[in-house]
């Protein structure tokens, strides 16, 4: 099994190799977001003779502003090799409350905004506290509180409807131009110095290898639990953008969630054995996943077959995620 | 430590059967008594609730998921996950109504192309997994997807003229009937109990699968063919949830868009509840079986006692954490 590659020395390597190497799962993520984008932009000038506009740009960038951060937060608890299902809930819990209770003013929109974030994090750390004192399953954990944080959402939002303050919608999710980015640039920075913390390095030793972690000093069970707090913050605050991107409250609107949390993260070549990967890769796998919703309605594909592709695709993506990490001669 | 060789030969009977209860086997009867005890509660708040009709109901309904969860048990067994049973599920009771028409006549072949759908999705699950080493979860998820569009599609919504045929009146039979007092759909899963029981206890394939579930290198050096196992594996959860399907499909007449989708969650609980453990090679049927029953008697009671969706849902996720922290914990580390 041992090839040439492998066995070469570490030095032999140059900065250039290395780095191709170990940002291999980023840089396929950020090829298929290209080639995705381009893919869309051919399909819309074949059906319309022009170009995607600032209209249709923006509304891909709001669009996937929910996935995005549930996919980041759903990122942090993988890669201390854990999962997340309650992200569902959460969101659901989230949108619930700002569509109930948010007014406009801005004393209002700021205070709910941070509670929500609150109630988020209150969420994490009950699974978090379960997962690294009550010694159980995240998968189990997480499937339990999903149930009751959607239980909590029905209490508070029974039936769909509510609202958000324009104001907010135009803060979080502006239709007049694509300047959500600014959110997307601001994960990208705060991700890069996460990344050489303390916390953010616990969390990819965790990932690695959980008793050499230990054995180093690692507080492996707070760390966990700020897996999970993180988790639960971005889940509210995707909870938020929905809010604000639907301009109304749904309390089942975030159960897809779950599901579509896990596919940016696979997308995002961040690996479910833990310990590897980048939450920017996330964020393109958000955007993929909502412009291949785009690039479906324009190849004129019956919108019932959507799950079909959607499927087909991310198992396609990450078998030449591990195709090509092969052909690098990076394992796992 | 005991001391020597005479209590080898005189140990004490209580000794034997504590030794023969290991921790792995007591679950199994606390799986059981956490569905007496709901049985008992039940009974308690609602007189009747544990009488024989109403006992029946509830089994019948617990088949369903402890069909499912069959299929989830094996995969489980080894440390995968199946998150393709409810549009499997779905499907194949499209299938099934759309191919057979409602009659008898071609009831018989109309399960066996269902069956072999279900076999067909997991021979794919399985393939991918083991072959092509994509994640259980990434490769069921997908297959969820592919079924879910497929079946959509392919049914036009459930629009098509077909799709509103009922199930054919044996297959109808097979749930609403009872032989010897019993539902029919009862002893099939008693069947089904004992041949897996048989499959996983007594045979050289239920002991590879334990083996694959405790150490996958290790049963790999010792000669077991672990992607075989794997790809069966993955077939025999595709099965399950067709047969389940069939099975619901019977039980309701016709086949409705979305039925599969409360199997998921159920049948990883219900092995959950019956002491399987998630990370593999720990764990038997009958556990969950156990766990089928308390699951879906737990819902008929919080159902009697009139609670709102909000409430059952928390007190739902509130039980199965309780369970957990039970019985479901891990091993202390350093």
């Amino acid at each position: 099994m041992t090839t040439a590659a492998e066995t070469r020395p570490y030095r032999s390597r140059s900065r250039l190799q290395h780095f191709m190497i170990q940002s291999a799962p980023l840089l396929l993520a950020l090829i298929i977001l290209a080639g995705m984008g381009v893919l869309y932009v051919v399909l819309f000038y074949r059906q319309l003779s022009r170009f995607p506009g600032n209209f249709e740009w923006t509304s891909v960038v709001n669009t996937s502003m929910p996935l995005v951060f549930a996919g980041v937060g759903q990122s942090i608890v993988v890669l201390t090799r854990g999962l997340d299902l309650s992200v569902g809930g959460m969101i659901d819990l989230a949108n619930g409350l700002a569509a109930t209770h948010m007014h406009s003013g801005a004393g209002s929109m700021l205070g709910w905004s941070l509670l929500v974030l609150l109630v988020g994090a209150a969420g994490g750390a009950i699974n978090g506290v379960l997962v690294a004192y009550g010694r159980l399953q995240p998968i189990l954990v997480t499937l339990a509180t999903l149930s009751i944080y959607q239980g909590l959402a029905i209490k508070v939002l029974p039936e769909p409807g509510g609202a958000v303050p324009i104001e907010y919608t135009k803060i979080l999710a502006n239709p007049n131009g694509p300047t959500s980015l600014v959110f997307v640039g601001f994960i990208a920075v705060v991700w890069f110095v996460f990344r050489r913390t303390r916390l953010g390095v616990d969390v990819y030793a965790i990932g690695n290898d959980e008793e050499a972690a230990r054995a180093h000093g690692v507080r492996v069970r707070t760390i966990k639990i700020a897996a999970y707090v993180l988790s639960g913050m971005f889940a509210a605050a995707a909870g938020l953008f929905l809010a604000a991107t639907t301009t109304s409250g749904d309390a089942t609107s975030g159960d897809v969630f779950v599901l579509t949390s896990i596919a940016a993260v696979v997308l995002g070549g961040i690996s479910f054995f833990g310990g590897r990967g980048n939450a920017v890769g996330t964020v393109a796998g958000a955007f993929v996943l909502t412009l291949l919703i785009n690039v479906l309605f324009f190849a004129n594909i019956d919108p019932l077959y959507q799950s079909f592709f959607q499927g087909l695709f991310l198992i396609v993506a990450v078998l030449l995620g591990t195709l090509i990490r092969r052909l690098v001669g990076l394992r796992g | 430590m005991t001391s020597g060789a005479e209590s080898i030969t005189a140990e004490p009977r209580w000794r034997q059967l504590l030794a023969y209860l290991t921790p792995d086997r007591r679950r199994v009867f606390y799986a059981f008594g956490a569905a007496i005890l709901v049985f008992v509660v039940g009974e308690l708040l609602h007189p009747g609730f544990a009488s024989a009709e109403s006992v029946k109901a509830i089994l019948v309904i617990a088949s369903f998921v402890g069909f499912v969860a069959a299929g989830q048990t094996f995969v489980i067994l080894i440390g995968g996950i199946d998150l393709s049973v409810p549009w499997v599920l779905n499907a194949a009771a499209i299938l099934l109504v759309t191919t057979s028409l409602g009659r008898d006549g071609r009831a018989a072949q109309a399960v066996l192309l269902t069956l072999a759908l279900g076999l067909a999705t997991g021979l794919l699950n399985g393939v991918g997994i083991a072959y092509f080493a994509v994640p259980a979860v990434v490769m069921t998820l997908g297959m969820n997807g592919i079924m879910e569009g497929l079946s959509l599609g392919l049914s036009k919504g459930l629009t098509c003229s077909s799709c509103a045929s009922y199930a054919p009146p044996a297959v109808q039979d097979v749930v609403r009937t009872d032989v010897a007092g019993v539902p029919a759909d009862l002893l099939l899963w008693l069947g089904i109990t004992i041949m897996i029981t048989f499959l996983l206890s007594a045979t050289t394939f239920g002991r590879r699968i334990y083996a694959i579930g405790n150490n996958e290198t290790a049963s790999f050096l010792a000669g077991i063919s672990v992607r075989v196992v794997t790809v069966a594996l993955y077939m025999l959860s595709g099965l399950f949830a067709a047969l389940a399907g069939i099975v619901l499909v019977g039980y309701g007449g016709q086949a409705t868009l979305g039925m599969g989708d409360p199997y998921l969650f159920q049948s990883i609980a219900a092995c959950v509840i019956g002491g399987i453990s998630i990370l593999g090679g720990r764990g038997h049927y009958l556990g969950t079986v156990a766990g089928s029953i308390t699951l879906v008697a737990l819902v008929s009671v919080l159902l009697a006692e009139n609670m709102p969706d909000w409430g059952r849902s928390v007190v739902y996720g509130v039980s199965i954490l309780f369970i957990l922290l039970l019985y479901g914990r891990e091993r202390r580390q350093l």
